[in-house]
Formats: C-alpha cells, structure tokens, sequence
C-alpha cells in the first residue's frame, strides 16, 4: 500500500495502482491520448507526462506504478512545457481539418490543444500523407488524423478478440491497418470509433450527417438481444442520429455490439406509420384507428374467448406485455405465449430462466461451460466478458453444441446432448475440470432450450448443477445460467405471459391455427414465427415493422419501436430497466400499450389504466420485483426440469446471421452491408481454413 | 465641485437646464448643415466590414466552398441557419440543404466569423427588400447566386479587410 | 291673440342651421388639415433638430406627404383582432376623434367668431378632455393584448394625475378674467395677457398639456421601446388614423387653449395701429402655431420620463404648487381689491 504525493495532496493506493489512476482518485485530471481504463497500458502518446521529484526528466504517469514516496507535480512550468511540446508533435502531421471531421467538438485532441496546447507549429514543412484503410461497412477511416495511440489495436487484441488490426512501419511511417485490406470481423468493432482520441476511425453510417452539438441524447436500454446494454440515443429532430453506449459496470462496461449500435437506420423504412386492414380484395388499405379497432372488435365478438390467441415477439415492453396479458384474460383466452422461437422454458422458479451468474459475476468464475449457445452472437457483451475473464484469470472454457470461433479458446465436446448425460454421470473428461473448478459456471443457450427434450435437458443441468456445486449453498455464488436472446423474453416470462392450464403454445397455436381451434391470433411484434400457417386466420399484428407478421395480417396497428417509447425490460440476468423516448414514432403510430387499451375500451373491456404510471402500477401489482429499478433479485434455487431421455438430434445453432435477427435488423441498410461483407468474408475464412 | 443647495433648487425651480437643452437644440435647428443623402439617388460609403445579405462563395474553379462544417448554424444566435449534409458522391463533405431564414438574421456577421474557409460572408448588398416572406428564406441555390453575383465585391472588401484581421 | 308666422320660423330655424353645418365643416375640414400640416410640420421640425431634411420627395418641400400618408392609411386592411371586442374595438377611435372635434364648438377663433358662445365654455372643454381618456381605455382593453392594455392603463393614470393641475391652473385663470366664458376671458386679457401674471401657471399648463395629449417627454402609454406604442398597438388603417387624427386635434386644442387662457387668444400683441390691422383669427392661429412649435421642440429635445418620475411630478409639484397660487391669486385680488366685478 503505497503512500504518494500528488499536487500536494496524500494519497495511499492499492499495489499496481499508477500514478495516473492515483492523481484520477485524488480529481486531478492529467490529459491522456493513449491511456484508457478498460485495454492495456501502452504509454506511447506521453501525453500524460508529469514531473516526479528527484527525477530529471518528465514520466510517463499513465506507466509509472505508484510507489512509496513518490512526489509529483502535474501543474508546473515544466509539465505544462512538456505538453504543449507532446502536443506540437502529435500535431505536425495531424491535418487540422476539424471543420470536415466528423470527431469534431467531441475530439480528444482538440479539446486537449485547447487546455493544454500551444499557440503555433513551428513545423513547415509537408506534413505526411497516409492511405485511407477499408475496415469494412461500419468503420470510415482517415488515417491521415490518426496520432498512433494504438487504442483500436488494443482494442481488436484485446476486447474483441479478433487480432486482426496492427501497426506497420515505424516513426513517421508508421500506419495503423489490417495488412490486407479486409474488414474488422468483430461485432465489437464499433467501439472503436468510440475510442479513436481522434477522427481517425469514424462512423460510416453516421459519416458527415450531423454534428455532437445538435444532438440531444436520451437514455435507454438496448432490445437486440437479452442483455440489455445501457445505450444512448443521439437524435436530432425526429430522426435517431446514431446510438452510443452508456457506461454500465454490471452489464455493458463501455461497449456494445455493432448490431445495437448501427441497425438504427432499420428504424426508418419499412415502417408502419398508419392502421391499416384488409379489404374485401384480400389487401390492406389504410383505415384509421377507429376503423382498425371495429374491425377488430367485429371478429372478436364472434368468437369464443379459447378461440383467440396472443403472441408475444422479442422486442416488446412489458407495458405492452401487461396491458395484452389483462386484455387476453379479460378476453378469457388462455393462449398466450411470449417464446416465439419455442423455447420450453418459464414454468420453474426463476432461478430456471435466468442468467443467475450476473454478467459482472463472470469475472469471478474460473470454469465455464457453454451448452448449446453461441454467446458471441446471441450476446456479444457476455460473450467480452467471458474473454475479459480468460484474459485476467485464464478461464478455460468448454463448449457443447456447434461450433463457433468465440474469440478465447475454447475446449470444444462436440454437439451431441448425449455427452450432457456423459458430464453428469462423470463418465467425461471434463468432469474432473469441473469437479475441480472452484466457481464453475454453465451457461444453457437458446440451442439447448429451443429442443423438445428441453425440459429434460434443463432437469439434466439442474442434476449437474447439484452435483458439481455450480451452485454454493453457503456463499451467493450460483452458476447456473440461462443466456437469453430476445430482449422481451424474461419480462414476459416474470409478468406470466405463457399459456395457461389448457392453453396453448406458440407451435400448438400454430398448429391450432390450421385445424381452426384457434380463428383468430393477435400478434405483438412477433415476426419470427412460422407465419405461413396463419394465412387463414384472421390476424391482428400489432408493431412497428412491415415485417413477415404483417405480411399475413388481416388489421396492422401501427406501434412504437424501442426508441419512440418510455418502457421497462428486464435483462436476462432479471435486471429491471427502464428507456425513455428518444423520438416520437411515425406517422400515427402510437405507445403499444396506449393500442391495446384503446382497443379495450371497442372490445368492452376496458382495461384500468389511462397512464403510463398506471400501467407501471399495474407491473408491480402482478409482479413486485418491477418496483425496484437497475438491482437483481436474487432468484432462490428450487427445483425445475423434468425426467427423461435426451434425444440424440444434436444441438443446433439459432443465429445464422448475426446481422439480421429481427424486425429492425432486417431492415437496416447497414446491418445488410454488414452481413454480405464481413459474415461473408467470415466463412470464406472458414471454407478456406477446412 | 459641489453644488450649492440654494442654487440647486433655483436652478431646478426656473427650469433652467431644460431651457438650456431647448436652446441647444433650437441652435441645431438653423445652425448645422444638414447630413441628409437622398438615398436611392445618393448613397453613403459602405466599409469592407459592412454586414448586407448574406452569400455563399466559390473557389475560383467553381467549387462551392462550404464544407458543411456547421460552425456558422452553431454559432448564429438568432438561429436563422439551417445546415443538413452528407457525403458526396466524390466523398468530400457538402451540405444537401443551406438555409437562412433572412426574417430571423440579426445581420451580427459571427456566421462570417465563424467560417473556416470563407464560405458564408455577409456582403455589400443591403437592398434585397421582397414582397413576401417566403422570398426572404433563402436557399443554397440563393445564397451561391448571391455569391456568384457579388464575388467581385466580396473578394475586393475580403482583401481590403484582410490587413486588419 | 299672437300668431306666429310659423313658415318664417322653420326656415329661420332652417337657414340657422344650415349655416351651422356650414361651419361645423369649415372648422372639421380645416381642423383635419391643421392635423395633417401638423404630422408634416412635426416631422420637419424633428428633422430640422436632428440636422436632417424630412420628407421632401412629395410634392415641393413634401407639401402633398400628409395626403400620401393618408392615401397610404385608407389603403391599409382594418384588422380586427381575432379575440378582440369588435363593437368596442371600433367604438373607440371613433369616440377618440369625435371628441377632440367637438371641443372646438366653443373656441373663439376672433371677436364672435364661436359656434356656440356658452356661458361655462371653459368647464365644456375640460369636460370634453377629461373623456378622451374613454377612447384610450376601451382601445386598450377591447384589443385584448396586453400591450395595449399596459398602456390604456399608463395612459389613464397619467391624464387623471395631470387634468388636476390643469384643473388648479384654470382656477386660477378663472379667478383672474372672473368669467368661464371664454371670449369674456380673452376680453378680460385686452391690457395684459395672462402669461404675464400667470408665467408659472403658463409653464405648468405647458407642460400637463404635453402630459394630457400624451406627447414626449410624456409619451409613456405609447413607449415604442417597452410597449410597441401601447394602446393602438393593435390598430390598423383608418382605425388607426382616427386615433393619429385624434392625438394631433387634441394637441391643437391643447394649444389654441393655451392661447386663450394666456396668450390673449385672438387679441394682438399691442393694441396699436399695424398690429389691430390683422385679423383676430390670423393672430389666433399664429399663437396657437408657436405653441404647437413648443410641442414639436419638446419632443426633439427630452428623453422620455420614467413613470414614477411622471406621477411625482403630476401629485407632489403641480398639484401643490398650483394649489398654492390659487390661494395666492385669490388672496392677491382680494387684498388689492382687484377681482372683476368689484
């Protein structure tokens, strides 16, 4: 426990603490380039250089471990020298095209040349030229801008795991690239343009539209997969501008996945921006929302309550949840489900579909087994950690299921379930890794759970959860892990929007749909479902996008997407999160929630809630852990799974496109880019390599 | 020097210093040679930095200067400037929309200062008076007529000015 | 048995009264004309002091700019204010002007030269210019903005505050000529106008006239800078003319009072030979010119008052000293023995 001077101040740090995290303790701030918290330390800008006593020469503070007794000055005449020289040489060949820039007004460099820097350059010659890089559909590169601070390498190295990104030459001909021209085959690679000090890496899509200065930022929680990434929605206007994280210890850290950060463009075509219903020439034609919802309540009066059935897809609010779940009871349906891809989990305690572990809480694991889940793609964040992990501690990872380059080695058992069996009776290698893990974790994906021996595999892992003590009894450490893919899925799951004791499920409303038990289905955003069954039902889709759930219905009711609306998600962990409206939604498009209770009031029910906070209210009326925002409940371990045997059919992937997995994400120009170049490259690689 | 309150109040009292204000400008009146120009025949100088309608310049092979840095929509405090860009075809940065509401200029020429490469400049051009509103929201294509027509000017004023900054 | 030619009276009564109207239009039309010399006059005076031309383009010297301003003014639309009161909206310009006409029923522009010489003429024209305030006030509330509004109530306070001293002054007057007749007050002033005795009432009257018509330094209930002109903010076209014409007649009106309570109306300078020579009238309208002057003058030269500063004057200097020379007077044509009549 060092004790060190800094400005005159005392300060006693943690061993390994530098001198430049002991002066950010103390709130002195010391301008960095190539420092950032989350990589490694490089100490190759200096421009964090500051006067150490008994030293002759400046130091580097962001290199400089704190040691006993140190004295150091960060505000005298030599510092301040020593800056602004750093500062004319970064600039000799920095172009000084700010107004062109898209990093302009949120620039590293140039607020750091307007506190620390100098007036004039005393250089006059040519500054040097450097080759513009292709990094693909996402990253816009200038590489003259760039200072060299070897973020972005760090960065590939390290976080995303892909080390495709480096330096070559040296001194003024270094330059910074991928060798080959290719682009960045991380889905992480969007946090680089996060991290560029300068406007060296930029976003493409966001290239010379607008400026920080006219963006307001709201924030909100992210829906493209179950995590729940704290993001930030710049808008100007009406329009989504571009999407940043929200630093999030617990879940995100400072990252999201390029599918969070750039599938926004998705949000402005295709969009339903009016009710519309089908004519008697078998077409939709705009009505308006009193027509929608007499037609609506023309079919529904008709029909027997257990003829009507409710589907709920993977993007959707629990307000909206709640309110369809009251609408359906009052209906007297009991065919509501929220697990559109089939999933059979729910019933159990909640322990059986969460992600217990926590995401911060994979950093203390020390074995990981990953069943039938490609966490990379399903939740690329988790998927960082996992890496975070391996890079700290060297977690060894074994995988059962298909196959995938996950960015850390992974021990790979093959895909067959019946090896699951083999684990827990012992029978494995990797029985004696996990007996001997002190914090063994299993993480069960959407691969497993989406099967129809589901509820066995899911007893199965229970079993060896038991007997490998994934679970503690003793401390809070629980290992056994649900990884969620769809944003919706354990709200729905919390508020209870499953089938209910003669209900049906989404296969059996399917299946329902062409015996005609079931006449009519109300779809809310739910698209990825095998519509093709429901051409002759009468179909309500409710939504924001002219997606495969409105190519089949018979009233479209035009709703919000996640940035147009105030909602609450839980994650997967069962971390209850709130966004707020970022933009109002199209046309006459409305909160979906504010749809199913205006559509109450024609079907004569009409629901109890005419606000927002009513409906809130009624959240936590069916649900009391909706009362306390951003915590975990711990969920307690009980009993869940059922007896049986497993089928042989061997585990499946879920995601093949991990560009393109829903209604937004299908539409968005980017995310198309996305998936023809870099998964294309991706498995040419892979064809290459076998 | 204090004075007195006697001759305060006799000062106030007889009005003294309002005669003497009535008489200064009776002297005005019959005194002073009148300024006055009969303006749309007569007009007065006008300085380098005079302020008149605003124009969009061209370099002198016919590129639009204005590289949709947005400094000059920042900066206007009547909030009269709005700028929308993208990338062009040949990648450079250029605006898609420049618009100045001229009914909410405030003619304070910080667009003019804020510029980077001369692009937005208020000219000589003070006689722009329209009949209806509408003329009065200018467009790109206005502005970068306004400066096709006025470049002379404006390049001779810039020069002229260009000493003192 | 009396009879009376009853023939011979209607058209007596019918000739009495056509050349009752034959003047009443004498006096509007060459009152309206005084009003739109005056805006002229007004506007060359202010230039002249602030060393410029003034309009010159118009006819010689700008001579036709009154009628151009008036063409221009009929052309306009007359807006009604979408949730305005109409019936008072309109009501109010009209009461406006019309009464800054009918004070003119008891001027006398020479020796007989009066429409109606009665007997309490100068309580008449107080009357009739203490009501001109009704104008403002239903302008200012029946535009419902609050503009007009601000200065409706600006402007009523001023005139209540200053028609006391205006009050005390006539008093005074009064006191002095024994008669509120006002041809017997300008009879009263054939050896030694009223100014002379009266200077301090003179200069009081002077400058509550500029309070009472609202003109600079006084001008607060139209205060361009704070209330964009106050009550007839919301005035347009003819409705606004009304109320310029109105302003300027009562100006007039202020002045040719002026000039009858003090500057002898229409009696010359000195009664000798070349100056009884002129006309009455041409004196009368040469006096009430100079004082008109003396408006226009003021205004190039005071800035405006604050509003305190306007009512301190009017309640804590004027009213006090006027009160004081009434008394004083009194006392002065009791002692001596000189009040009319004795």
């Amino acid at each position: 426990m060092p004790k060190l001077i800094i400005d005159d101040q005392e300060i006693e740090v943690e061993n390994g603490v530098t001198v430049l995290q002991a002066a950010e303790m103390l709130g002195i701030e010391i301008p960095v380039f190539c420092y950032h918290p989350k990589l490694s330390i490089a100490g190759n800008c200096r421009m964090c250089l500051v006067q150490m006593e008994k030293s002759p020469k400046p130091i580097a503070s962001c290199a400089m471990p704190a040691t006993e007794g140190m004295v150091i000055h960060t505000q005298t005449p030599m510092v301040k020298k020593a800056r602004q020289g750093v500062l004319e040489f970064l600039l000799i060949n920095h172009p000084l095209d700010c107004p062109i820039c898209d990093q302009g007004g949120e620039c590293d460099l140039q607020d750091i040349t307007m506190a620390y820097g100098g007036d004039s350059s005393r250089f006059g010659l040519n500054k040097r030229a450097v080759p513009d890089k292709d990094l693909g559909p996402l990253i816009e590169t200038a590489m003259n801008r760039c200072i060299h601070c070897t973020r972005c390498i760090r960065f590939a190295n390290e976080i995303a795991g892909v080390p495709e990104l480096g330096a070559t030459g040296r001194g003024e001909h270094m330059e910074i690239g991928t060798y080959i021209e290719k682009a960045i085959t991380s889905e992480l690679s969007g946090n680089m343009i996060d991290i560029c000090p300068v406007g060296a890496l930029t976003s493409k899509p966001y290239s010379f539209q607008g400026r920080p200065w006219e963006l307001s930022s709201t924030p909100s929680v992210d829906v493209f997969d179950a995590v729940g990434c704290a993001i930030r929605i710049d808008t100007r206007g009406r329009e989504v501008m571009r999407i940043l994280p929200r630093q999030s210890f617990q879940i995100n850290e400072d990252w999201i996945s390029d599918k969070s950060r750039f599938a926004y463009d998705g949000l402005k075509y295709q969009r339903l921006d009016r009710p519309y219903a089908k004519g008697k020439d078998g077409r939709l034609h705009p009505v308006s929302w009193d027509e929608a919802f007499n037609v609506i309540a023309d079919h529904f009066q008709h029909l027997p309550g257990d003829h009507i059935a409710a589907i709920v897809g993977d993007m959707v609010d629990t307000e909206a949840i709640v309110a369809l779940k009251d609408l359906m009871n009052a209906i007297g349906s009991p065919h509501i489900d929220c697990r559109q891809d089939g999933s059979k989990i729910g019933y159990g305690p909640r322990s059986s579909y969460l992600f217990n572990t926590t995401i911060a809480g994979i950093e203390k694991a020390d074995f990981c087994l990953l069943i039938g889940t490609n966490p990379r793609w399903e939740a690329p964040l988790i998927n960082a950690r996992i890496r975070k992990n391996y890079l700290n501690t060297g977690l060894s990872v074994a995988l059962l299921g298909a196959p995938h380059e996950l960015g850390y080695p992974v021990e790979h058992l093959g895909d067959d379930p019946l090896i699951f069996e083999k684990i827990l009776k012992g029978r494995h290698p990797i029985s004696a890794a996990l007996k001997s893990a002190k914090f063994p974790m299993l993480i069960l994906g959407q691969g497993a759970l989406k099967r129809n021996d589901a509820e066995v595999i899911l007893g199965l892992a229970h079993k060896i959860a038991d007997k490998y003590n994934i679970v503690h009894q003793s401390d809070p450490w629980n290992g056994f892990n649900i990884l969620h893919s769809a944003a919706s899925r354990v709200g729905a799951l919390d508020l209870g929007f499953l089938p209910g004791p003669q209900g049906y499920g989404v296969s059996e409303i399917l299946k329902g749909a062409a015996q005609k038990k079931i006449e009519a289905v109300y779809l809310l955003g739910a698209d990825d479902i095998d519509v093709s069954s429901l051409e002759s039902t009468f179909v309500v889709y409710q939504g924001h996008h002219g997606d495969r759930g409105a190519s089949v219905a018979d009233v479209v009711l035009p709703g919000s997407a996640y940035t147009e609306k105030s909602g609450t998600y839980v994650n997967t962990e069962g971390r209850v999160q709130r966004s707020f409206k970022a933009v109002s939604p199209p046309g006459e498009a409305k909160e979906d929630w504010k749809i199913i209770r205006a559509l109450s009031d024609h079907l004569g029910f009409e629901l109890p809630y005419d606000s927002l906070n009513d409906v809130r209210a009624r959240l936590v009326e069916v649900n009391s852990l909706f009362d306390e925002l951003d915590t975990i409940q711990k969920a307690s371990w009980e009993d869940f799974g059922k007896e049986g045997t497993v089928l042989s059919e061997p585990f499946k992937a879920t995601i093949d496109n991990f560009y393109m997995t829903d209604s937004i994400s299908r539409h968005s120009v980017t995310m198309a880019k996305c998936a023809q170049e870099i998964q294309g490259d991706e498995q040419r690689n892979q064809i290459h390599e076998k | 020097m204090k004075i007195p309150l006697k001759v305060m109040f006799l000062k106030n009292f007889f009005l003294i210093e309002l005669f003497q204000g009535m008489w200064l400008t009776l002297k005005y009146m019959y005194l002073k040679k009148k300024v006055t120009l009969a303006y749309p025949y007569e007009k007065g100088p006008l300085s380098p930095r005079f302020r008149g309608e605003h124009a969009l310049r061209r370099y002198p092979n016919g590129e639009e200067r204005c590289i949709a840095c947005k400094l000059c929509e920042a900066i206007c405090p009547a909030q009269a400037i709005t700028i929308e860009s993208e990338e062009r075809e040949d990648g450079s940065r250029r605006t898609t929309r420049y618009d100045i509401d001229m009914t909410k200029c405030i003619y304070c020429g910080l667009c003019e200062e804020a510029c980077p490469v001369d692009a937005i400049v208020e000219g000589p051009n003070f006689e722009f008076a329209t009949e209806t509103r509408e003329e009065l929201y200018y467009n790109k294509d206005k502005l970068l007529s306004n400066g096709d027509r006025w470049e002379v000017e404006i390049a001779n004023r810039l020069e002229q000015d260009a000493q003192y900054r | 048995m009396v009879s009376i030619d009853l023939n011979n009276f209607w058209s007596s009564a019918f000739q009495d009264l056509l050349v009752l109207v034959g003047y009443i239009l004498l006096i509007l039309v060459g009152l309206v004309l005084a009003v739109s010399y005056l805006t002229l006059a007004e506007r060359k005076v202010l230039a002249a002091i602030q060393i410029r031309v003034g309009p010159n383009v118009v006819g010689w010297f700008g001579l036709l700019q009154p009628f151009a301003d008036g063409l221009k003014l009929i052309h306009k639309e007359t807006i009604i204010p979408t949730r305005a009161n109409p019936f008072l909206f309109i009501l109010a310009p009209i009461l406006t002007f019309s009464l800054s006409l009918s004070a003119w029923a008891v001027i006398p522009f020479g020796e007989g030269w009066v429409i109606s010489n009665i007997n309490v003429g100068i309580l008449y024209l107080f009357a009739i210019s203490s009501l001109g305030v009704y104008g403002i006030i239903m302008a200012g509330w029946a535009s419902n903005s609050r503009y007009a509004f601000l200065g409706a109530l600006r402007s009523a306070a001023q005139m209540v505050s200053y028609e006391v001293s205006i009050g005390l002054v006539l008093i005074a007057v009064i006191l002095t000529a024994g008669s509120l007749n006002l041809t017997e007050i300008v009879e009263a002033q054939k050896g030694l106008w009223f100014i002379i005795p009266h200077l301090p009432m003179a200069v009081i009257f002077m400058i509550s006239a500029l309070a009472e018509t609202n003109r600079a330094p006084f001008d607060l209930p139209e205060a361009e800078s704070e209330l964009v002109t106050g009550y007839n903010v919301e005035y347009s076209s003819m409705t606004f003319a009304l109320f310029f014409l109105g302003e300027y007649a009562n100006m007039i009106l202020m002045s040719a009072m002026g000039s009858i309570l003090f500057l002898g109306g229409w009696l010359p300078p000195f009664d000798i030979v070349p100056f009884t020579w002129v006309p009455g009238i041409v004196w009368f309208s040469l006096k009430i010119s100079v004082l008109l002057f003396v408006f226009l003058w003021v205004r190039a030269t005071f800035p405006r008052y604050r509003y305190d500063q306007l009512m301190r004057l009017g309640w804590k200097v004027f009213l006090p000293f006027t009160l004081f020379w009434v008394v004083l007077t009194s006392g002065v044509l009791v002692t001596f023995n000189l009040y009319p009549g004795s």
